[in-house]
């Protein structure tokens, strides 16, 4: 073995150790990490000028280990059995890289699309058994998916979800490119998570390029991706209120996200903060008094959905219709891997927010918690409810000072492999980029909510067929930055 | 629930919305062809309580069959080509196309062109164009309104 990782500077950003694995040891390497109180946190093939890699990262608190092997041809072992997370990276990897994983049977195929059913659906059979096909296009304004549902009389049985109809090739547009130039492939792979990923991608290429980020630049991130969650989370509460036709809970939170978004463009020139974040600098410039009329806006905001939230949780009828459905138990979402509200409100208390040096969050930060942890709609949404409320803290603290146009520092040697975490509203977004003299080689986003969809697909199983869009949006998972 | 409604209220008061609607109305149907979510967000947002496009007669419905517009987001990828076809057969005619946001008008796409299929414009005809990335919910607003 070969350690290749970056220098130790000052513990101001997540650390990568790179590990060089011959593939006859990859599967007792990936289970040793394991073993060693590691979680995986995504897998993807690389072809650097040396040839075809694959490379499996595993997160223990701020540090990020990198595994990397090559295969064995196109053939190398799979880990689907060990860490069941990898399960759609590997399939991810079958389909585009044209990688082969022995032990993955079936691999079906995930961002392929067949034509014959048989070859990516689960086969259901028995008495009373049929299949409902949803999708891709929807009722309501919904992103595009397809769903293969299995039931019997009302009751799902297994769903099979196939995404990737909004596949538009981002990673693979992006390489060849510089890394400031190829920031917007990462950005507009997701409105929604904008700021997050573009966060995860400009850490990432900074590990490469050796910056590291001053106080006033991880100030800055760190304010625009509150401000992301802020808008996100109000977003997702108005909308498991829609689930159930609760239309004063729905239109209360939209309105308050709309408020939010209002504050966003007057904050940082765009509803969505599109283009508030750049790879090696913070182009946010905001004076003492904006900062004061935002901070106050926000204090508002924060009473009136204090008010609403209460309005929701003692609507009898309303939390009758939450509790018990789209259970996620913990061991289930712990097992597949899954990530942030969704993981919280089943007891996985993980947060990569309490483990990001390179952003703002004390050292007190904790992951939040609902009060029963039962992984169903009701704490779903709780969860949410919680973390609005640290959410509008931080921000109340980060508006007390004015933000001025920051450039990062140059500290540490380059890197040929950079990763950074960073905590998005739907959970740990990953990213990875590969560098090549100044270009990128690879870029992979694997973001919270593709590290959700197996967790989806296994709490809608055993509920009712029209409670599948309510269980849908207490995930509020994104379609497209999953299909990239 | 009272409390709610009545924060409604004040949220409609000071979005000064007109008290009567205009004649006429239109059923919009939408297919999401490829793009990065932010043009839904806003078009859901201007069915939302501060712009409430149904006072004028606008809807969204649930069905291509019950709708007079299309409306387009995203570059189109290949994999959305068909789908967006069957919608469009499935309507009824007169039938009205809108391009809704940037990457639907073929600007500034992101994206590996072998994943795309052509863009919408040869396609289908379009007949409303709403530029934007994303255009803010008021631009949808006036852009379907001013239509008609």
């Amino acid at each position: 073995m070969s350690r290749a990782g970056g220098a130790r500077a000052a513990a101001a950003r997540q650390e990568v150790d790179l590990v060089a694995v011959e593939p006859a040891g990859w599967r007792d390497a990936c289970r040793r990490a394991l073993e060693e109180g590691h979680r995986f946190c995504g897998a993807h093939a690389a072809a650097p000028p040396a040839g075809q890699r694959w490379n499996a990262l595993f997160a223990r608190g701020a540090d990020t280990l990198v595994l990397s092997t090559e295969p064995d041809g196109q053939k190398l072992e799979t880990i689907v059995d060990i860490a069941p997370a990898a399960d759609w990276d590997e399939r991810e990897a079958h389909d585009l890289y044209g990688l082969d994983f022995d032990g993955h049977e079936p691999l079906r195929p995930l961002v392929a699309h067949p034509k014959d059913t048989a070859r990516w659906t689960v086969p259901v059979e028995g008495e009373g058994v049929y299949d409902v096909a949803v999708g891709p296009v929807h009722a309501g304004v919904i992103e595009s998916g397809h769903f293969r549902f299995h039931v019997v009389g009302e009751r799902i049985l297994l769903v099979d979800p196939r995404l990737f109809h909004k596949h538009r090739g981002l990673e693979r547009a992006a390489e060849g490119r510089g890394p400031a130039e190829a920031l917007a492939f990462a950005q507009r792979a997701c409105g929604a998570c904008a700021v997050s990923n573009s966060v995860a991608y400009a850490q990432a290429c900074e590990s490469v390029l050796g910056l590291l980020a001053p106080r006033s630049l991880r100030r800055a991130r760190t304010l625009l991706l509150e401000l992301e969650r802020l808008y996100n989370h109000l977003n997702d509460i108005a909308a498991v209120c829609a689930g159930i036709g609760f239309a004063g809970g729905n239109m209360a939170f939209a309105a308050l996200k709309e408020r939010a978004m209002r504050t966003n463009a007057a904050l940082a020139g765009h509803r969505f903060l599109f283009g508030s974040v750049e790879v090696g600098a913070s182009p946010l410039d905001l004076p003492a008094p904006a900062a004061a009329r935002a901070r106050a806006e926000l204090r508002e905001l924060r009473a009136d959905a204090a008010r609403a939230w209460r309005e929701i949780r003692f609507s009898a009828s309303a939390q009758a219709r939450f509790g018990g459905v789209g259970v996620l138990d913990r061991d289930t979402a712990a097992e597949l891997g899954a990530v942030g509200p969704a993981a919280r409100a089943a007891g996985v208390g993980i947060d990569t927010r309490c483990s990001s040096p390179g952003l703002w969050y004390g050292s007190s930060f904790a992951a939040a918690a609902p009060a029963a942890s039962t992984g169903d709609v009701a704490a779903r949404l709780e969860l949410r409810a919680v973390e609005l409320e640290s959410t509008l803290e931080i921000l109340d603290e980060l508006l007390c000072e004015p933000f001025a146009p920051e450039a990062a520092e140059t500290a540490a040697p380059a890197a040929p492999l950079g990763v950074a975490r960073v905590e998005s509203p739907r959970g740990e977004t990953v990213c990875a980029v590969e560098s090549d003299s100044q270009r990128l080689a690879r870029l992979r986003l694997r973001t919270g909510s593709y590290a959700n969809w197996p967790a989806l697909a296994q709490a809608t199983a055993g509920n009712l067929l029209p409670d599948f869009p309510l269980i849908n949006k207490s995930f509020e998972l994104c379609y497209a930055c999953v299909d990239r | 629930m009272f409390v709610l409604l009545r924060h409604l209220q004040r949220v409609r008061r000071e979005a000064g919305l007109p008290r009567r609607g205009r004649a006429g109305s239109l059923a919009i149907r939408h297919v999401d062809a490829g793009s990065c979510n932010a043009c839904e967000h806003e078009l859901a947002a201007t069915a939302g309580p501060h712009y409430d496009l149904q006072r004028f007669g606008l809807d969204i419905v649930a069905s291509p069959r019950h709708a007079d517009v299309l409306l387009v987001t995203g570059p189109v990828t290949t994999r959305m080509e068909t789908a967006l076809r069957r919608a469009y057969e499935a309507m009824p005619e007169p039938r009205l196309v809108a391009a809704l946001g940037d990457c639907a008008l073929g600007c500034g796409v992101l994206a590996d062109a072998a994943e795309l299929a052509p863009p919408l414009e040869q396609l289908l005809e379009v007949d409303i164009r709403i530029p934007g990335c994303p255009p803010s919910p008021e631009q949808i607003a006036a852009a379907i309104l001013n239509r008609r």
